[in-house]
């Protein structure tokens, strides 16, 4: 479980403002924004990785314990998935 | 047999009244093109058809089919028969064009040869913006951004009549300038409806018959054209109420608005991430305020400027 390894979706555009993200998802011809945690996960999952990879993506970033660093990224990480944004690669 | 030198050798055609009409609207608008442009324009007595299955985009009467895996984008107009075909990565098109797509030339030209040139100015790093912009007399860069019938145009002339010099009213195309965004204006004239008309009152003007209004140049209203605004200012505009009101937005507020006015950084993979980093740009260089725009302003002497100290 914790070995599968994501990626964002090819057709994503992202750019930050005042701490907050715009990502495009240019085949849907659709955007929305995320928050700064939203950004970093999604511009870390630039290459592949695993949600461990995440998780400490997110502890990079922001003073916060691993527990609600995993519970963020698990939530966002899902929100993807189901989305289409990210998706499961080998 | 002589031929008229072209002043743009870039633009041909088989029908030279037709590339004569290309080059005087080009050279009217100021625009400068990219280098290695070039347009050929065909007029043919049936146009065919592109054999693409990407998804069709409808952008006002225009059919695009755009982006990845061919890279180049089809055109198809669907107020008469034309279609278009723009390389992936060079500034150069193909235009087949129908006589019943001649016979309406001006708007022909506004519609679908102008998202033509939309797509071929986006490879020199030029994205179209519905906007106008202008610069208020303390040097200060506005744009005014929003649907048709928001007010654009009408406050556009009322900022030209108080001696702004003014860019565009309609036609915007952002690109980078050092490290500011900045907008290009097409220079073309003003045009407004009968109503904005009472509310201007100039005399004068040309009647611009194929879209029912009356067009000014901006010398026409007092003021003086210039081609690139560095915006300090952007409004997004509507109308409504009894008085002129300007809300601050947030940042995220207003790359969310502008993306609805540049809508071309959805349709080509190769570019869209400058065209969103431009964007975020233009949003966070300016003061960003959302305006419904009333009568009021027209009676006020200080109009947009003294709303925004």
């Amino acid at each position: 479980m914790r070995d599968r390894r994501y990626l964002r979706h090819a057709d994503l555009r992202l750019t930050d403002l005042e701490g907050e993200g715009v990502v495009l998802h240019l085949r849907s011809r659709r955007y929305f924004s995320v928050n700064a945690t939203g950004l970093t996960i999604l511009e870390a999952l630039k290459q592949p990785r695993t949600f461990d990879e995440l998780v400490a993506a997110v502890l990079g970033e922001y003073d916060v314990s691993t527990d609600v660093a995993s519970e963020t990224t698990r939530a966002f990480l899902d929100h993807c998935l189901a989305t289409a944004v990210v998706e499961e690669v080998p | 047999m002589l031929h008229r030198m072209s002043a743009i050798p870039s633009v041909t055609s088989n029908d030279s009244a037709l590339e004569a009409a290309v080059v005087d609207w080009l050279l009217a608008s100021r625009m400068v093109l990219p280098p290695d442009f070039r347009i050929r324009l065909s007029v043919v007595d049936a146009v065919g058809s592109w054999e693409d299955n990407r998804e069709v985009f409808l952008q006002g009467d225009v059919a695009i089919q755009a982006g990845d895996p061919a890279g180049w984008v089809h055109l198809n107009w669907r107020t008469a028969p034309a279609r278009a075909r723009i390389e992936a990565q060079q500034p150069e098109a193909l235009v087949e064009v129908s006589r019943e797509a001649v016979a309406k030339l001006d708007y022909f030209l506004r519609s679908f040869v102008l998202v033509t040139l939309i797509f071929i100015w986006k490879r020199a790093g030029h994205y179209h913006v519905h906007a106008a912009s202008a610069i208020d007399s303390r040097g200060r860069g506005w744009m005014l951004i929003g649907a048709s019938c928001s007010g654009k145009s009408t406050t556009t002339a009322l900022l030209a009549s108080r001696g702004w010099q003014v860019s565009t009213d309609d036609i915007a195309f952002l690109t980078s300038r050092e490290d500011r965004a900045a907008v290009v204006g097409f220079r073309s004239p003003i045009a407004l409806r009968p109503g904005g008309m009472e509310l201007i009152g100039p005399a004068g003007g040309t009647q611009l018959e194929s879209r029912l209004k009356t067009g000014y140049w901006p010398e026409e209203l007092g003021a003086t054209w210039v081609q690139t605004v560095e915006p300090d200012i952007l409004v997004f505009t509507a109308l409504g109420g009894e008085r002129t009101m300007l809300t601050p937005m947030a940042a995220a507020d207003v790359l969310a608005e502008l993306l609805q006015w540049s809508l071309w950084v959805m349709f080509e993979p190769m570019a869209a991430q400058e065209h969103l980093d431009l964007l975020a740009r233009l949003a966070r260089q300016a003061r960003c305020y959302r305006a419904t725009l009333a009568p009021d302003l027209f009676a006020a002497p200080g109009a947009l400027e003294d709303f925004l100290p």
